[in-house]
């Protein structure tokens, strides 16, 4: 096997640890199913085009981010005049996500799963701006400054934005907090 | 940073990773010491621990899962220089030797004329621009603290003391906390003319053992940073000079922000942004009427 082959295949395998990610992500910016599969599908393309420009070291996840965002930007810039919204489908999650905690204690993992099915209720029905913010922050962990340089905007706008999206994340979970006591249990 | 409103302030800034060095410590001594915070700040990181947790928010379908893996690993990927950068590379090796290059194939002959086609350049720059005088065309100290300040505060890390869009607020609260007058123009306000830019707010910064005024702005969502200081304190030097209006604008890049430094009337300024060429653009925080145009333009890179 040569060696292209080879980082090819290194790069294929790290790049698919990142899909449920990417797929979440895709959800937050489409709203639409069979979109966001597109959308994965296209920013997998462009990544496996242009892995070879992708810098050593350089953060991955955060590289396959900015490659869908640019992605739906320019779809939606060829094919609409703006994003559309529409609401989402009831699809169930892969199940597999839950057999850890399954095999730990049944109780918490039914907590668990409604304290997602919440939190996730919530972040989807956050104003689109806020929707993205959050996923990008709170759900994937990047930094004000890999935000900032994904959405083109200052850090101190990622922070004041980000702000105001956990204030509206939180006015819609004031049940949060019995689901957390009921955790503590 | 020692008040409880403080600390609620950069809340999230901690919680997120976002506080460095003596300001995370100092927060954390707060911490140590407030129970009403370390309960708040607990409180915070469960309700953030809780957001975490519902990753993934979306598990892709086998389906796709399937066919992206197909994706990637079916893909004969090669990564190839296109044939006219080859034919340049190629060029470029004829030039250089006097005699016809002996055959050396593939990656070798791309990764050999690469490497000399873009350290050529550099090596010529630092000869006819660094030549003899490279300590004097430095970065001055004052400018490279200008940088640094202006990309902790992009990056969050450096929160404004003041926030206001008010000029002559900012003014006023630096009057009891620097040796020098800050006297921030208004010159919107005078001119009438569409505003371009927005006053963020203000903070100190340490220079020398001692404050000097930072004062954040932001131009079309890019953020441009105004530090004064007394000309005691610093004296622009190095970079490329420009004289305009009688007087002596040093730019310098540095960490790719676009950093012009002078002195006036007792006073040494550091402007630093990411605008377009040298970052003149970023004057209008002080020039912004239309004589002030030339001015601007003056600075262009010729």
């Amino acid at each position: 096997m040569g060696e292209a082959d080879n980082c090819s295949k290194i790069f294929g395998q790290a790049a698919l640890e990142h899909i449920d990610a990417l797929y979440g992500y895709a959800m937050t910016l489409t709203r639409d199913q069979t979109e966001a599969e597109d959308l994965v599908q296209e920013t997998y393309l462009r990544a496996v085009r242009a892995f070879g420009q992708l810098v050593p070291n350089s953060n991955l996840k955060s590289w396959l981010f900015v490659i869908m965002r640019n992605a739906w930007l320019n779809q939606i810039r060829h094919t609409r005049s703006g994003p559309r919204f529409v609401e989402l489908g009831s699809d169930e999650e892969n199940p597999a996500h839950w057999a850890e905690d399954f095999a730990n204690n049944p109780h918490i993992l039914y907590l668990r799963k409604l304290e997602r099915e919440e939190i996730r209720e919530a972040v989807e029905s956050l104003p689109a701006l806020h929707r993205e913010i959050v996923v990008l922050r709170d759900i994937e962990g990047f930094s004000y400054q890999e935000i900032a340089s994904m959405l083109g905007c200052p850090a101190g706008t990622v922070m004041s934005r980000l702000g105001r999206a956990r204030g509206k994340l939180r006015g819609m979970l004031a049940g949060w907090q019995t689901t957390k006591a009921a955790r503590a249990v | 940073m020692n008040g409880c409103d403080d600390i609620r302030a950069r809340l999230y800034l901690y919680l997120d990773n976002e506080l460095q060095g003596s300001e995370r410590s100092t927060f954390e001594m707060h911490l140590h010491n407030c129970r009403a915070c370390r309960l708040l700040v607990e409180n915070e990181q469960l309700f953030l621990d809780a957001i975490r947790r519902s990753q993934p928010l979306r598990a892709a379908s086998p389906e796709l899962r399937a066919r992206v893996e197909q994706l990637v690993t079916d893909r004969q990927v090669i990564v190839r220089a296109p044939p006219r950068l080859k034919r340049r590379i190629r060029e470029s090796l004829w030039q250089l030797s006097s005699k016809r290059p002996r055959t050396i194939s593939g990656w070798q002959t791309v990764a050999v004329a690469a490497m000399a086609i873009l350290i050529l350049p550099v090596v010529i720059w630092r000869i006819t621009r660094y030549g003899d005088d490279s300590r004097l065309r430095r970065p001055s100290n004052f400018a490279v603290m200008a940088a640094d300040t202006h990309l902790r505060h992009a990056r969050g890390q450096l929160p404004l003391e003041v926030v206001s869009d008010t000029p002559w607020q900012i003014s006023h609260w630096f009057a009891d906390k620097v040796k020098f007058s800050v006297k921030l123009p208004n010159y919107q306000e005078s001119s009438g003319q569409e505003k371009l830019y927005e006053l963020e707010g203000a903070r100190l910064v340490g220079y020398k053992d001692d404050y000097a005024a930072y004062v954040a702005y932001e131009m079309r969502n890019r953020p441009i940073s105004l530090v004064i200081t007394s000309d005691a304190a610093a004296q622009p030097s190095g970079g490329e000079e420009i004289k305009a209006r009688g007087l002596i604008f040093h730019y310098d890049m540095i960490h790719g922000l676009k950093v012009i430094t002078w002195s006036d009337r007792g006073l040494t300024y550091a402007l630093v942004s990411d605008l377009d060429e040298r970052g003149q653009q970023s004057c209008v925080v002080c020039h912004q009427g239309t004589k002030d145009q030339d001015f601007i333009e003056s600075l262009k890179p010729r």
